[in-house]
């Protein structure tokens, strides 16, 4: 039984993992806190499911589809809301505020909208399970695993390998002396911007796969466990995004597994106030935020 | 016109404006209904409020109340929020003068609202609130939902009989009121049935994963699993289960929360087998409901669930006391809502002298195949 | 017929009360600087407590509404020397954290009342309860803005390397501003407790703590009056926006996000007693 809990702290831990990465990104490079996120989350769900009920039911074009249209979202409600207080010099609890607003605003218009009934995506998108060596794992659940694997890759590779992953990192770090250097902050944030919308609908697809139970406040129930997960791994930092979702998702699964299921919700919170207490910056103290 | 004039004016023009409004013989009687009507849990409210309408357009098309006069209702929101239930309650008792309230929702939600009805003397009756302890708040409390203390020995006994189950998993929603009282219902009820519960694991209302427990269940070998949830977490403990490739042999039992239409649809082929006691399901063959199926249909285009069916029943309940106190006295209303007896499409009904439902005999035990339910057989 | 308008808004007015309360513990905090989140789970604290005391132990109100601030405050010591490193989003997510450990052990424990809560508190908490408090507190802070304190508590909003020194003992006063915040927080969940007779988990965690920073964020930190009149606004907003039904929620959050985008510094951006 050892390994199969193994293996589903490992899924439950990529699941968590793949909504950090997005999260992480935003919040570590644009240093706000922005409740939209799990809007993003959920509206790449919902029009991932439109998709493949109306036009074709086929996840190759439906999940593209949907990051492509939540990374617009999110650099529309970027553009919209964040970039004027920026631009007032508004102070931070004011952004906070707003994407708070606005996340209501858009929890409501999508209720009001479609209802809060619970939906399924047609059944077989993502192919069968696979057993093996007493193990089982499904076919959703191994496209989780790999997705979240390549988008860690990818997005590593991005940042450290790329011009304009250096111009992130720049901008993250001292926006005033990136700019200075040449860097166009506007360019830069509109791209983060969407990479994390994108990424947040893209987990929205997949984990909605997964669990097959779709509403428009799916994203709420995530964003807990999203701020835990990328204060561990560290502000701004993929690699402990991954490795601390990772960990989370094992840890609850065993202590529910072998200790008792009533205390695997204060798993995290737990890990979380230890960490801010031990070391705030994160697993491996590589947060581009400063914690002061 | 001068000062002190247009003052004194106004003055009046208000205090007329706000006296006791007067209850013409061919006004409608109008009752207040708190429901969920927005946010996520509207999913329990607006059924109720729908079965509610039906039963309204039933009971005018009859001829109305008291001698002809229409049954109106008046709806207020509470979001799911304890205090805009309270604040509802409060302006439906101290400024619409509602002789009566039906709801609200949830019984968290119960228990702040009704002591306010039952000070001032106006009955309350909960539809959908099945937690203990809500009918002892006062004498002016009043519930038709049959609580799961009714309905899953039922369930139990039958699946005891017909596939000898001796060891159970236990498995249930820790943070929701409701489903927690369901799983001390079964807990009980299990002990009394002689049934050796093998492990009792829990989980968060908000909870989509399910894999740790259902692994550890799945290696204990339970003849069957108990399960108390909502709809959401049930459907995917049920999707989780078969993918894990739990046999069917295993029989999943389930509590009020998976009497819906909508496990089905979201868990498909994974809920056949599953097991649920229920006052009411929508194959029930009876002239009375097939012909609530229909017009629900009809109106709404969608099926009715159960809470649906009670809120349907609760309003003839209501309308029945309504015509027998004569007026629309909040005093007479409760002492005659208390007689009243009833053949709904949820099965007989009548109180008990504690004000909760006391004919279980309409409890069915289903079975989930191919996405609807039947009758066990 | 005014018997009947006071009954019918009673636990409204009392609720604007008790919320306003919230704002002003939150207001304690961010005017030296501190997001510090921990609001709702303080609140859980004092009502859970004082509605044991008086409902299983018998207290007279009086006791239970000391206990109820003292209770918290204790905790807030408790936390206070760990969490004086953090600052901004940490202090705030370690705050939460703390929220949501303490709700899942109200969910659990079995002398909470579990999910159910408790119910049949004893209805104790009136208006003059609760608005004499609040009264108290907002003149004691506004008078406390001119003196040294008040001083001393601006500068370190300001700026907190400068302040420190310029000799401003930083641990003393976060963990004071941690500890006077946890105890009025602590009384506004005893006033809850015992006005609307029942509680249950889920209103003390991080659903909680969200609304009463957004009192304080609509109305502005600039003086103790701007988180009350953020707290008298959005409460009140739900109530007044009934006729909408459906868009109750959409208009809600409608007009928070126009609120901030125009005036990001909230509604009352003016300071009391503040030489300019």
């Amino acid at each position: 039984m050892l390994a199969q809990q193994m293996l589903n702290g490992l899924i439950v831990g990529a699941t968590y993992a793949l909504f950090a990465l997005g999260f992480t990104l935003m919040f570590g490079v644009l240093r706000v806190i922005n409740l939209t996120y799990g809007v993003y989350f959920s509206a790449g769900a919902l029009i991932a499911l439109a998709f493949t009920r109306n036009i074709a039911p086929t996840l190759w074009l439906a999940l593209p589809a949907a990051a492509l249209a939540t990374g617009l979202l999110a650099v529309l409600l970027d553009a919209l809301l964040l970039t004027r207080l920026r631009r007032a010099q508004a102070p931070e609890l004011a952004s906070l505020m707003v994407t708070l607003g606005a996340t209501l605003l858009l929890y409501a218009v999508m209720t009001a909208a479609l209802g809060t009934e619970i939906r399924r995506f047609p059944p077989g998108l993502a192919g069968t399970a696979i057993e093996a060596g007493g193990l089982r794992i499904s076919g959703t659940q191994m496209l989780i695993l790999i997705t979240t694997f390549i988008m860690v890759g990818g997005l590593l590779y991005l940042l450290r390998r790329t011009r304009l992953g250096l111009a992130i990192r720049a901008l993250a770090e001292n926006p005033g002396a990136a700019q200075m250097m040449g860097v166009d902050a506007g360019r830069v944030v509109a791209f983060v911007s969407f990479a994390s919308g994108a990424l947040g609908g893209t987990a929205g697809v997949l984990i909605g796969l997964n669990y097959n139970a779709i509403q428009p406040y799916m994203g709420e129930a995530m964003m807990l466990k999203g701020f835990a997960v990328i204060i561990i791994g560290g502000l701004g930092d993929i690699g402990g995004a991954l490795v601390a979702g990772l960990l989370l998702g094992v840890l609850e699964v065993l202590t529910a597994g072998y200790l008792a299921s009533t205390l695997k919700d204060a798993v995290g919170f737990v890990l979380l106030v230890l960490t801010l207490w031990l070391r705030p910056d994160g697993l491996f103290g590589r947060s581009t935020i400063r914690r002061a | 016109m001068n000062g002190l004039k247009r003052v004194g004016l106004t003055a009046l023009t208000l205090i007329a404006a706000a006296g006791t409004p007067r209850a013409e013989p061919t006004e409608p009687v109008t009752l207040g209904a708190i429901e969920i009507l927005t946010g996520p849990a509207s999913r329990y409210g607006v059924p109720i409020m729908k079965g509610f309408q039906l039963a309204l357009d039933d009971i005018n098309a009859k001829g109305g109340v008291i001698g002809g006069r229409k049954l109106a209702l008046q709806f207020e929101d509470s979001a799911g929020a304890k205090e805009q239930a309270v604040n509802a309650a409060r302006a439906l008792i101290g400024r619409d003068k509602v002789p009566m309230i039906l709801g609200p929702t949830l019984s968290t939600e119960m228990f702040a609202v009704a002591p306010i009805a039952n000070e001032r003397h106006v009955p309350i009756l909960g539809t959908s609130t099945t937690a203990n302890g809500i009918t002892a708040i006062g004498p002016y409390v009043f519930r038709t939902s049959l609580p799961e203390a009714d309905v899953v020995p039922v369930t139990l006994r039958a699946a005891q009989k017909k596939f000898g189950i001796k060891k159970v998993a236990l498995l249930y929603g820790n943070d929701d009121a409701f489903t927690k009282s369901g799983f001390e219902v079964m807990k009980a009820a299990l002990d009394k049935l002689g049934i050796e519960t093998l492990a009792t694991e829990s989980f968060g209302a908000k909870d989509t994963d399910f894999s740790a427990q259902l692994t550890k269940i799945k290696s204990l070998h339970p003849d069957a699993v108990v399960v108390s949830a909502l709809v959401e977490a049930a459907s995917g403990i049920l999707l989780e289960a078969r993918a894990q490739g739990f046999p069917p042999e295993i029989r999943f039992i389930g509590g009020n929360g998976f009497n819906s239409p909508v496990l089905g649809q979201i868990a498909g082929e994974a809920a056949d087998g599953t097991l649920v006691g229920s006052p009411w399901f929508i194959g029930k063959a009876d002239p009375a409901n097939r012909k609530f199926v229909d017009e629900y249909r009809a109106k709404f285009k969608e099926d009715p669930d159960q809470f649906a069916a009670q809120a349907y029943d609760a309003l003839h309940i209501v309308a029945a006391a309504v015509d027998a106190a004569g007026a629309a006295d909040p005093e007479k209303i409760a002492q005659s809502l208390i007689k009243v007896k009833l053949d709904g499409v949820t099965g007989p009904f009548a109180f008990t002298d504690n004000r909760d439902p006391a004919d279980s005999s309409g409890v069915v035990v289903l079975e989930m195949k191919g996405g609807t339910f039947r009758i066990l057989e | 017929m005014i018997d009947d308008f006071l009954w019918t808004y009673q636990s409204l007015i009392d609720t604007i009360g008790i919320n306003g309360l919230l704002a002003l513990s939150l207001y304690i905090v961010l005017a030296i600087g501190q997001l510090s989140l921990g609001q709702a789970a303080f609140m859980g604290i004092g009502a859970y407590g004082s509605a044991l005391l008086t409902s299983r132990l018998g207290w007279p109100f009086p006791l239970a509404l000391a206990a109820a601030a003292a209770l918290p405050a204790v905790a807030a010591l408790l936390i206070g020397r760990p969490t004086s490193r953090l600052s901004g989003v940490y202090l705030a997510l370690a705050t939460i954290g703390f929220g949501e450990v303490l709700r899942v052990f109200y969910v659990n424990a079995d002398f909470t009342g579990g999910a159910l809560g408790l119910s049949g508190i004893p209805e104790r908490a009136g208006f003059l309860w609760i608005y004499g408090t609040l009264a108290t507190a907002l003149g004691a802070l506004t008078l406390l803005c001119r003196t040294r304190i008040g001083r001393a508590m601006d500068a370190m909003r300001q700026d907190e390397i400068a302040a420190s020194v310029m000799g401003i003992d930083l641990a003393r006063y976060k963990l004071g501003a941690l500890v006077v915040s946890a105890a009025l927080a602590g009384l506004a969940g005893a006033f809850n407790a015992h006005s609307s007779t029942s509680i249950a988990p889920g209103e003390f965690g991080f659903d909680a703590a969200v609304t009463i920073l957004s009192f304080a964020l609509l109305g502005g930190i600039g003086s103790p009056f701007g988180p009350v009149l953020g707290a008298v606004i959005l409460t009140t907003l739900p109530e007044l926006l009934r006729p909408l039904h459906d868009f109750r929620l959409v208009m809600n959050g409608l007009i928070i996000v126009l609120a901030v985008l125009f005036m990001p510094r909230g509604l009352l951006a003016w300071r009391i007693g503040r030489a300019r």
